[in-house]
């Protein structure tokens, strides 16, 4: 007779949902500790960390907007290429000498139609978010390139006024002689990401895109219009891509077909990082911010201690892949 | 003695799921397992497919200790599943499932030799008297009654049935998804088991299931076998009785009032891709049934009248209303709610709490302004339902997922109650419901209708359909055959008239 006994008073400490949840939140930290030891002086500055702040303030904002539709289990791999475009499409307006105003509504109004393609694409014809916003991209990055004749433009077409506010700032006050600013685009960054998690958290839309996400079938037998909701949520992904694209040209008085084509990535896998710290694996968009952060204070720092940037971005890779491993480990124990 | 197992004992986070359980099992019988949903029959079978690691517990197989620490050492020690849940891969042919897991035929070591490995999979269906099923067919394109089949053809491969040692067979519910036909079918699969000497533990809520097929029951209840005994000395009731333990004279309960005149439901001339006709109306606090075969159209004319299948024909009229430009989300506005038949992908999203998905057809109304949650009034209406329903569960934040299946169901159903409906329709609404569950649901059913909802009920389980409902439709082929009233209707004559003709047939020959 085999007794298997496995003594069992009392429930031990949860340590796998404990990891599961805090585990992102945990390296964040150590890894701003590391940066902090290795450069005191400079590193957690406050000018160091509001700089920080506008150096991931538009990718910041691409991964905000993308959560929306990462809550429903969809993706946009277009959101490179739109912020392209619409950087593209500012440079030309004002090359046209268009004014300021209608030329960045011009541009947001083009990440909602593209926005609008993707989402018929996708909720409306059926076709996977994969392959439609794969197609899509390859369709704005060459609308980049054909709109701008494939030249970058630069100079004087763009007004001090998008230059200096792009790249300015808040005054906050001086320290150390030395005047601290609130980036303006850090404040852009916040404003989205308080609607965007209003919208996600606190309205019947939000909820039901999550909804769609844990079950799309269930939804719409539910009520949920599901199609149409799916189609609104792509607008807003397109339309905060353009909204980067502006913020992205305005702070480099540069509009190039390829500048934004970098975001997607990143945006991705910080939403994918702020995934690992919800129960249930969901994105939610504050995860998506310590994922955001999380990239921005890996550039900053190696930067600091003088890491090649192919290097850094090997690192950051491979962070990456800790971090959702181990939150996928802890969640195949439970 | 097949299998003996003596003090098997499983606590979770401090939580007694198994106290002390013994169970014996002999060659050549079916034993079945009954108890209520968290009686603890599924972590028994969990211990025993080596899913689950006992506390404790002495495990004998052939009168050899074992210990099952993993499901490949249950199987080397003849232990076979079949689950309720479907396990099957539905864009491979019904051969590749049969053989899943197992080397197929090969030329040279790696060239499937597919036309052999059809072969097999009809040999394997054969001996099971499956013959309706092309093994070379999709998955995915099997009705979910055959897909099960091919799932039960997959737990028997490998074994030389003719030959073989007794082997020990664990089904979990496994006719929840089968017609009637089809139930026979595994009935007589079990009966050639029960023949060559195997023991067969059968799991299932259906009382009639249970004794047509078992030799011996043991009843659960709270982790606890309470026993075990020969079924020819013991009556449904009793069983039932044993079960819950409570007294329960009537499952069915009786009507208090009598449906109104006024028609709720009006339905002309229905026509979808799979309803070929039906015409009929539910009368305001009327409980009208449908019954047929699978695959007759039942589930698709409640999925008619929800809007889910597009009308190429006919009218729904709601209240005197013409229902015009029709959709799940326009019906639920108008009033018409609905339990689907699959509670885990169609009625729930499993991953959100009960609070959700309580709230989650009626969220709008919920809302401020239609827009903005209010967190406080979906709390209380949470709560409300959950209490009008007789939820288990810890609290509106708790996640669907980890309910048991009875309590699941609950939430479908206090979802459809949020705002009270006009109309409900009903589809198997208690299928893999435990007795205790399924007793608070024909409650509750009869409370909603004395409210003045007209109800439209689907079910496989017959006894229940006459029980619950007023009047019953006949679906056969896609079209509305007839209507009969469920006034001292028995279940056999109901299934011939699933049937057709049978009976009439039947006359001429005697």
């Amino acid at each position: 007779m085999s007794a298997q006994k496995i003594a069992n008073p009392q429930p031990p400490f949860a340590w796998g949902r404990f990891l599961r949840t805090f585990g992102t939140l945990i390296g964040f930290f150590l890894i701003v500790l590391f940066f902090a030891s290795q450069r005191p002086a400079t590193f957690m500055s406050v000018r160091n960390l509001l700089n920080i702040t506008q150096q991931v303030s538009i990718l910041g904002v691409v991964a905000f907007v993308m959560t929306v539709v990462m809550v429903l289990n969809d993706f946009d791999l277009s959101v490179g290429t739109m912020a392209s475009l619409s950087g593209i499409v500012i440079g030309v307006l004002l090359q046209a000498e268009q004014p300021l105003v209608v030329v960045i509504i011009a541009a947001l109004v083009v990440g909602m139609l593209g926005g609008l393609l993707n989402g018929l694409l996708v909720a409306y014809i059926g076709i996977t978010p994969f392959v439609a916003t794969l197609a899509t991209l390859t369709i704005f990055g060459g609308l980049a390139f054909s709109v701008s004749g494939g030249r970058t433009i630069f100079g004087a077409v763009f007004p001090d006024a998008l230059t200096e506010f792009a790249n300015g700032g808040i005054p906050l006050g001086t320290i150390n002689e030395q005047l601290v600013r609130l980036p303006h685009l850090t404040i852009i960054a916040l404003v989205v990401l308080v609607l965007v998690w209003f919208v996600l958290e606190q309205t019947v839309f939000g909820r039901r895109l999550y909804t769609i996400g844990g079950s799309m079938e269930a939804a719409r037998l539910a009520g949920v219009r599901v199609r149409w909701l799916r189609l609104l949520a792509f607008v807003i992904t397109g339309v905060g891509a353009a909204l980067a694209g502006a913020m992205l040209t305005g702070q480099l008085a540069t509009a190039n077909p390829t500048l934004g084509d970098g975001l997607m990535l990143n945006a991705i896998a910080a939403v994918f990082l702020g995934m690992t710290m919800s129960q249930e694996g969901e994105p939610h968009v504050l995860g998506t911010l310590v994922g955001v952060l999380l990239i921005g204070v890996l550039a900053n720092g190696f930067t600091q201690l003088g890491v090649d940037t192919y290097i850094q971005r090997i690192l950051t890779g491979t962070i990456i892949i800790a971090s959702v491993t181990l939150s996928s480990i802890s969640r195949r124990n439970r | 003695m097949l299998l003996r197992i003596r003090r098997a004992s499983k606590t979770y986070s401090g939580i007694p799921a198994l106290i002390d359980a013994d169970l014996d099992l002999l060659g050549g019988e079916v034993h079945a397992l009954m108890g209520e949903n968290g009686a603890g029959k599924s972590t028994l079978i969990k211990i025993l497919a080596g899913i689950t690691a006992p506390d404790s517990a002495a495990i004998e197989i052939h009168g050899q200790t074992v210990t099952l620490s993993s499901p490949h050492s249950a199987h080397s020690h003849g232990l076979r599943f079949i689950h309720q849940e479907l396990q099957v891969v539905r864009h491979l042919s019904a051969s590749e499932n049969i053989f899943l897991g197992q080397a197929y035929p090969t030329r040279f070591g790696f060239q499937v030799r597919w036309k052999q490995l059809h072969q097999q999979a009809e040999q394997v269906l054969a001996r099971l008297g499956i013959e309706h099923i092309d093994p070379r067919r999709t998955m995915g394109h099997l009705s979910p009654g055959d897909q099960m089949l091919v799932n039960i053809a997959h737990a028997f491969v490998g074994d030389d049935l003719e030959h073989a040692r007794a082997l020990i067979y664990v089904m979990d519910e496994p006719t929840a998804a089968l017609s009637e036909a089809e139930t026979a079918q595994l009935f007589r699969v079990i009966g050639r088991l029960r023949e060559r000497g195997s023991a067969v533990l059968y799991v299932s809520h259906r009382m009639d299931e249970i004794f047509t097929i078992a030799d011996r029951v043991t009843v659960m209840r709270d982790g606890r076998v309470i026993d075990t005994l020969p079924i020819s000395t013991i009556t449904p009731p009793e069983l039932i009785e044993k079960m819950t333990g409570r007294d329960l004279q009537h499952i069915y309960p009786a009507r208090t009032e009598a449906p109104s005149d006024q028609v709720r439901l009006d339905a002309r001339g229905l026509f979808t891709a799979v309803v070929h006709g039906a015409t009929f109306t539910v009368r305001v606090g009327e409980v009208v049934g449908v019954a047929g075969l699978n695959g007759s159209g039942r589930t698709e004319l409640l999925r008619a009248v929800m809007g889910l299948d597009r009308l190429t024909a006919g009218e729904l009229w709601l209240d005197a209303k013409r229902l015009k430009g029709h959709s799940p989300s326009t019906a639920w506005l108008e009033g018409i709610a609905y339990v689907p038949e699959e509670r885990r992908s169609q009625g729930l999203v499993l991953s959100r709490s009960v609070g959700d998905n309580l709230t989650l057809p009626q969220l709008a109304s919920l809302s401020i302004g239609g827009w903005m949650l209010a967190h406080g009034r979906e709390r209380q209406t949470s709560q409300n339902m959950g209490a009008q329903v007789r939820l288990k569960a810890r609290s509106p934040a708790q996640t669907v997922r980890e309910l048991s299946g009875g309590n699941q169901q609950k939430v479908v159903f206090g979802r459809a109650l949020v705002q009270p409906p006009r109309l409900l329709l009903l589809d198997e609404p208690t299928r893999g419901v435990d007795v205790g569950a399924k007793v608070d649901l024909y409650q509750l059913i009869r409370e909603i209708s004395g409210h003045g909802t007209g109800i439209l009920l689907v079910s496989s389980d017959l006894p229940e359909l006459i029980g619950m409902t007023d009047r019953i439709l006949i679906m056969r082929g896609g079209q509305l055959a007839e209507t009969v009233s469920s006034e001292g209707l028995t279940s056999e004559r109901l299934l011939a008239l699933c049937y057709g003709n049978m009976d009439h047939v039947g006359s001429k020959d005697r």
